[in-house]
């Protein structure tokens, strides 16, 4: 700003001269792009509340529209377009060309978002984890490859350092002792309890997971396996999976997390020492090696406003959102 | 999500039921930490000697750590054991954090048996700083709510608060006040998610112009109020007529469709809000549109320039600093960020800040005339989620 005789004069008048509008605008379109793709007949609750789904391709689009009578008020927006399954590199040309307004971002698009991108980060809400088939009945040789990934090099170099590592299925901002699992690589005892072991393979989920997949392969030879890394998840030994804490009640997260690993519901799950035990029995025997807990991350255009559209959970809350753009 | 793992040896029981994990929990350090040396002594046994070690890895102030430990060492000879160096027993106490709770964590060590123990105490709900104070343009606290307050009128001896569900009459006594009477407000329709309203006293008459309802009553001899579906124009300024502005049920702006103080109606862009504004004898409006533009008008309403930098939220008031009026006007941001209010004045038609910013800790969600010299404010605190009115008055100084 330049001072005149003590007063502050403001930039030049342009009768179009634009700057943001600070209340909430209504109308305009969300364009929203996700790696997710669902093959569902019936669409999945992207949204939970202030939209109704009026389009449901599978695999391919949603579209909701505002609730004209959504509890809290109407939405700001008047729809949002979810595009599925777009892979993280195509849709980061579509932020870049103006094509979409949210975007999700992994480590390396995070790296390349250029100065000023508005980002949504939440807590950790994600584990990445070595998943065993039933056919790796050996323990040590579970334990074996538990004690043979490097976390933190797969940390540092493949995640960019986002996230955190850590032997807890539940991270440490939900429970409090994450820290109480062990993360540390020992290949000494590695290689002691991989004497003899058979060939195993791997795969990851998420193809974007294979870097950190081949990564895993190579400790794991450091330990003396033979670790061969696939693309045929169901087929393989070992999977690459991500695990989501799916409640913000710890209890219900890790009874969320038994289900999807196929164990049964654990129980009495009413001080924080229940929860500690219950998660430790989950992961004894090494059939599930938690590695790295991961934030969601998502860029956003600048025209959206009105965020984060995100909760601390990760869940997607657009009904505070509004676009500049066109006149409501 | 992974695929269900088959054949998963049964480590768990059948689910019989589940708590937040905060339901045990102690309410401060000293009860946490009277039940760790509780399980300690369970698991040591009477009368044998424990050594303790203890680490931070959570944001908890060292004198909370202190007093905790300290009543553990207490608790622990209470409980019938010693504390002592070399102990049969050893425990290394973690003080560690989730987002509801504080976990004292030991791990216990008796020979070759090991065993961890937790007592945890629930993390109190933070308290803000209120917002810096040293302004240019003169601001006071009136009042303060968790609830939504949408407009508040300061009479002489009274404050009326208008909330989403209550008009709330609050008596001045001393230097604060205190609550004589309310009464429910009742919208014909649903509240907008951005709601907006605007009071109007006149007399014991109160008027309260909602989205598409029109409330009556009165503040003598007893707080009234009652509510019609209406598309009645608000006052969108404080002058004398005012200019009235029909607003759109159901959002957060004005159509356009104004009725000026001469009687005369014209036809404008949709806006958030517009007020007067004078330059040597000439008058002007200035109108915050929601296309983001903010527009100085001329008395007629035709475009007489544009204005960068301002928000969506502007009062006009009635102090007269120098050459011309001033006016009040929010900064260009997001609203979810902190905000600021400053006032303005005219030269040669170009709005020049007469004052420093007055920084608040939240966004503002209404800016109302409050006739004279002075605007209402309401401002909703980031941090405590409260929502505060300020009195803003401009003062002409030398």
């Amino acid at each position: 700003m330049v001072k005149r005789s003590g007063i502050a004069i403001l930039g030049l008048l342009t009768a179009s001269a634009i700057s943001p509008a600070t209340r909430p605008r209504y109308g305009g379109t969300l364009r929203v792009e996700t790696r997710q793709a669902p093959q569902t007949q019936d669409p999945p609750a992207f949204l939970d509340s202030g939209f109704n789904i009026t389009r449901w391709e599978a695999g391919h689009l949603a579209v909701y529209e505002a609730d004209e009578n959504a509890s809290g008020g109407r939405p700001f927006l008047d729809s949002v377009e979810i595009a599925l399954g777009r892979a993280l590199r195509d849709q980061s040309i579509d932020l870049e060309l103006g094509k979409a307004d949210v975007i999700e971002l992994g480590p390396t698009e995070l790296r390349r978002q250029p100065a000023g991108r508005k980002i949504w980060t939440s807590s950790p809400v994600r584990v990445l984890a070595l998943v065993f088939s039933p056919r790796v009945e050996d323990a040590r040789v579970r334990e074996a490859l538990a004690l043979s990934v490097d976390r933190a090099a797969i940390h540092a170099v493949l995640l960019q350092r986002q996230g955190e590592i850590s032997g807890a299925l539940l991270p440490q901002w939900l429970t409090g002792y994450a820290f109480l699992f062990p993360t540390t690589q020992d290949l000494p005892r590695a290689r002691q309890l991989a004497a003899g072991a058979r060939p195993l393979s791997l795969a990851p989920e998420d193809p974007a997971s294979r870097a950190i997949a081949e990564r895993i392969a190579l400790n794991a030879r450091d330990a003396g396996l033979n670790v061969t890394v696939t693309s045929q998840p169901a087929s393989a030994d070992i999977r690459l999976s991500e695990l989501r804490v799916a409640s913000s009640d710890p209890a219900k997260a890790l009874a969320a997390m038994a289900a999807a690993l196929g164990a049964p519901e654990p129980a009495r799950l009413d001080s924080a020492e229940a929860l500690f035990s219950a998660e430790r029995s989950l992961l004894d025997g090494f059939k599930v090696i938690p590695l790295i807990h991961l934030p969601d991350v998502y860029g956003t255009a600048a025209r959206v406003r009105g965020g984060p559209g995100i909760s601390p959970a990760g869940d997607w809350q657009f009904e505070n959102l509004w676009v500049e753009g066109p006149r409501p | 999500m992974i695929a269900a793992v088959k054949e998963w040896l049964a480590v768990f029981p059948t689910l019989l039921f589940l708590l937040p994990s905060g339901a045990s929990a102690a309410d401060d350090p000293g009860g946490a930490a009277r039940e760790l040396a509780r399980k300690t002594v369970a698991f040591a046994g009477r009368g044998e000697s424990v050594t303790a070690s203890w680490r931070n890895l959570s944001s908890l102030p060292p004198g909370d750590l202190a007093q905790a430990r300290a009543v553990f060492e207490s608790a622990l000879r209470e409980s019938g054991a010693r504390a002592a160096e070399g102990g049969t027993v050893e425990i290394r106490i973690t003080v560690s954090e989730s987002r509801q709770q504080y976990l004292l964590v030991g791990e216990a060590r008796k020979g070759d048996d090991r065993q961890t123990l937790i007592a945890a105490w629930k993390r109190p709900a933070g308290n803000a700083a209120s917002a810096p104070a040293g302004v240019a343009l003169e601001r006071r606290l009136l009042w303060e709510q968790p609830d939504p307050i949408l407009d508040a009128v300061l009479m002489p001896d009274a404050l009326l608060i208008l909330s989403p569900g209550k008009l709330t009459l609050y008596a001045h006594r001393e230097s604060s006040f205190e609550q004589r009477a309310s009464a429910p407000v009742t919208p014909a329709r649903p509240w907008p998610r951005d709601a907006r309203a605007r009071l109007a006293v006149n007399g014991a008459a109160v008027r309260a112009f909602l989205p598409g309802t029109l409330c009556t009553g009165t503040l003598q001899p007893a707080l009234t109020l009652e509510c019609h579906a209406g598309d009645d124009p608000w006052p969108a300024d404080a002058g004398a007529p005012p200019l009235l502005a029909a607003f759109v049920p159901g959002r957060n702006f004005f159509d356009g469709h104004v009725v000026m103080p001469t009687g005369a109606r014209k036809s404008l862009a949709p806006f958030f809000t517009a007020g007067a504004i004078s330059e040597r004898g000439a008058n002007y409006w200035v109108l915050a549109l929601t296309s983001g533009t903010t527009q100085l008008l001329d008395a007629n309403f035709e475009t007489a320039g544009g204005i960068t930098g301002w928000g969506s939220d502007l009062a006009a008031t009635g102090a007269h600093c120098g050459g011309g009026s001033q006016i009040l006007a929010t900064k260009a941001g997001d609203a979810r960020e902190p905000d600021s209010i400053r006032a303005y004045g005219l030269s040669n038609r170009v709005p020049v800040a007469l004052t420093a910013p007055v920084d608040f800790s939240g966004p503002v969600t209404a800016l109302w005339s409050a006739g004279g010299a002075s605007a209402i404010a309401v401002v909703r605190d980031l941090e405590t989620a409260r929502y505060a009115v300020y009195l803003l008055t401009v003062v002409c100084s030398g």
